[in-house]
């Protein structure tokens, strides 16, 4: 790197805070691209391989994605469901469609077996030949304005298209194990497979490619002669919609060590970029051309939440800044891609701050996408304790990673506001009022950093030479929270360095951020704690995808 | 009813936490009871049989006190908590034998003693009643009965491993054993009240559009 400057990777206390997380956008290192990706790459073959329904959009159909070592299959089972039990809520017990990832081809045997077990969903059981287990509902208004159009030899109209995205949503999409299914060990040296939620997201691309069938053989069943074939062009900007609870909020805090994987990867992309002492004009010229579609994609982006609202209005205001940044900046500079990013420190909100970040990315994939390989997390959670460390390194990695919180006061009231926990109904995390429900003693552990503190506490009268493992012998109530340290030796973006039980924490952040890996965009938060996205709008479908429309297919195609 | 390792071991974290075990043991009943099944050996049983007889019960008594002989304040050693403090403490093991007086269902020592072993780069061996296992960390070996419901055992570095369990990706607990976990893991669930339905998830606007 010569003389340049020393450009390491943002530090955990920049980029673990909340705000940021919830700040987050998909970039290359997306789990939905890295797999059209790779479906390119190592040209998959698609096949629909049965697609019995009646007039009225009743019965089964089986998708298969063959690889090459591999195939596997979706099977959908598309229902009758009265509109007054469609929900998207963990709570519904059925949906218009519901769906598994078969490992392999399903025989007539799965198939049936399947059907008793799948439209049942959480009360139904797969097996270890199933990898996920999801359900959809429809967009009502789209869905029956696309199929009426359709029957009366029209296109629908694309301002409805453009406002509500998607045919259908998924209201979950269960992996690793859940209901039976396959673990994640079973699938997980597989290439295919190696990436984290590959088994999920080609659930939802073949879940796409399912939808648009059927809502045109619905459409078929209707106008019979008439009816007009869904426009190839109308049909790509739909996606698979998606409404996500309280579910991800604990995922992230469960799983420390695969945040970390996921957010140092792409530290790690960002910071070689950076590092880069000159740009191209032909990498100059990807990138301002993606900026613009970026732009465009932003410029559609709606929400009814007042938050989103207003990060929404700071975002377009960075892009507008950003704009004529851009028109000022020579790329023949030595380090542009460095000099954008303080500039952007210096002057955009976190919204515009990880919009560039992961913008930069974009011209650069030979030299991060391979980065991907690292976002897994192959070690067992919870770890095994390393019961030897001594005392004083554990009081060391507390204040590494919780600094942030030694001076809050623990007993006040808006500090601890807020408990995670399980709902007996349907066993749905939620979170509430420590103060004003009945629910402290069945508080999950999800409040790391009031933990560690305490632990803290704990460990005050101890010899700094001491090992944890006396330590925990007379205190094991604090095992849970030393664990989770001792993780953080060699995950430094593990723990949120935010409370995550404070009267002010907002779940839709790290709703935001795990979905923005997922590579989700046009964040509609519902709530302060659920949220809608949508998956593949913009993708190309099976019968389209090549090596050229496999990867940048999330940027809207504008005219220059 | 074949059950996913992901699943059993959610559910013997959730059981003992239920039972009252802090959430940190708790995780470590769940790796143990997913690691028996993975050496063919019905974990769900053996935890089920362990919350049964604490159950109730103050725990910190059921925990160790080293020493040469590790005993529980209350007589009854707890093979979570004494099996967590052997992984711990597995760079102090002595080079004789240690003896672990009067463990509740001593097969849920296996796993932590393949930790330890593991950690140790080396083979341990348990041994109680009729019983001896023999683990590398990775393989377990077993002769005589595999299941007791109170041993006192003795804890020794072994020279060699015999053939090994079968491994298994799969769960099979009967429907008792299930139901009995089933019914400590319910305990950590929240009873739903109109203010937890109504805001708990979310309200907002409409999930039907």
């Amino acid at each position: 790197m010569g003389d340049g400057p020393d450009i390491k990777r943002r530090a955990p206390d920049i980029v673990m805070r909340l705000k940021r997380l919830g700040s987050l956008h998909q970039s290359r290192l997306s789990f939905m691209r890295i797999l059209t990706r790779r479906l390119a790459r190592d040209a998959w073959r698609f096949e629909p391989r049965a697609f019995q329904m009646d007039r009225g959009g009743v019965g089964h159909a089986v998708y298969t994605a063959h690889g090459p070592d591999r195939a596997y299959s979706l099977v959908a089972f598309a229902h009758d469901l009265p509109d007054d039990q469609r929900s998207d809520r963990v709570i519904a017990e059925a949906w218009d469609a519901t769906f598994t990832l078969f490992d392999g081809i399903p025989t007539a045997q799965d198939i049936a077996r399947l059907a008793k077990n799948v439209p049942l969903q959480e009360t139904g059981r797969v097996s270890e030949t199933e990898l996920t287990l999801s359900r959809a509902n429809r967009s009502v208004r789209l869905w029956a304005h696309v199929i009426e159009r359709l029957a009366a030899g029209l296109q629908p109209d694309p301002q409805m298209i453009e406002s509500v995205g998607y045919l259908m949503r998924t209201t979950a999409v269960y992996g690793s194990g859940k209901f039976g299914a396959a673990d994640r060990a079973m699938i997980a040296d597989r290439p295919e497979m190696h990436v984290p939620f590959q088994a999920e997201m080609l659930s939802v691309y073949l879940i796409r490619w399912f939808v648009r069938d059927l809502v045109q053989h619905m459409a078929d069943a209707r106008g019979a002669g008439k009816t007009a074939k869904l426009a190839p062009d109308i049909a790509r900007r739909l996606g698979i919609g998606n409404s996500t609870g309280l579910g991800m909020a604990p995922f992230l805090i469960n799983h420390p060590v695969l945040l970390n994987n996921w957010i140092s990867v792409r530290e790690d992309a960002i910071a070689q970029v950076r590092a880069l002492a000159q740009a191209t004009p032909g990498e100059a010229d990807v990138f301002r051309d993606i900026f613009r579609r970026a732009k465009a994609s932003v410029a559609v982006w709606r929400s009814d939440h007042p938050i989103q609202i207003e990060k929404l209005a700071s975002l377009r205001a960075d892009l507008a800044a950003l704009s004529g940044k851009l028109r000022q900046t020579n790329f023949a500079r030595s380090h542009p891609w460095d000099h954008l990013m303080r500039w952007a420190e210096d002057t955009l909100s976190e919204e515009g701050q990880e919009f560039l970040a992961s913008l930069i990315l974009e011209p650069y994939g030979a030299l991060v996408d391979h980065l991907a390989n690292h976002m897994a997390s192959d070690a067992p959670e919870p770890a095994r304790i390393k019961g030897t460390m001594p005392i004083a390194r554990v009081r060391a990695l507390v204040r590494q990673n919780f600094g942030w919180s030694e001076d809050l006061d623990w007993s006040a009231k808006e500090h601890t506001a807020r408990a995670w926990y399980v709902s007996e109904e349907k066993l749905e995390p939620r979170l509430g009022e420590r103060f004003d429900e009945p629910i402290a003693a069945y508080e999950q552990p999800l409040a790391p950093a009031r933990d560690a503190i305490a632990a803290l506490k704990a460990l005050k009268p101890w010899e700094d030479t001491a090992t944890i493992a006396a330590f925990l012998l007379r205190h094991p109530e604090h095992r849970h929270i030393i664990r989770r340290v001792q993780m953080t030796r060699h995950a430094p973006y593990a723990e949120i360095r935010d409370n995550t039980i404070g009267a002010e924490v907002l779940p839709i952040d790290m709703l935001r951020a795990k979905l923005s890996f997922f590579g989700a965009t046009h964040f509609d938060p519902r709530s302060d704690r659920w949220v809608r996205i949508c998956m593949f709008a913009g993708a190309p479908y099976p019968d389209d995808l090549t090596d050229k429309t496999s990867d940048l297919w999330v940027y809207p195609e504008t005219p220059a | 009813m074949s059950l996913s390792l992901n699943e059993v071991e959610t559910l013997a974290k959730k059981a003992a936490r239920g039972a009252g075990y802090p959430w940190g043991l708790a995780e470590e009943a769940g790796l143990a009871t997913r690691w028996l099944w993975g050496q063919g050996i019905d974990g769900c049983q053996e935890i089920a049989g362990l919350l049964g007889m604490c159950d109730g019960s103050d725990l910190s008594g059921w925990g160790p006190r080293p020493g040469a002989h590790w005993v529980a304040q209350y007589g009854t050693l707890c093979p979570i908590a004494a099996g967590a403090a052997l992984s711990d403490h597995a760079r102090l093991l002595p080079d004789e034998t240690l003896t672990l007086e009067n463990v509740a269902r001593p097969m849920l020592l296996a796993p932590f003693a393949a930790l330890a072993a593991r950690r140790l780069q080396t083979q341990i061996a348990l041994s109680w009643l009729e019983t001896r296992l023999t683990t590398d960390g990775e393989t377990l070996h077993i002769q005589g009965p595999a299941g007791a419901a109170r041993a006192t055992v003795t804890v020794a570095k072994a020279e060699t491993l015999n053939n090994a369990c079968p491994k298994l990706t799969r769960a099979n607990p009967d429907s008792d054993t299930l139901k009995c976990l089933e019914t400590f893991a319910h305990r950590t669930y929240a009873p739903a009240t109109q203010a937890s339905r109504l805001n708990g998830a979310g309200a907002g606007l409409s999930d039907n559009d």
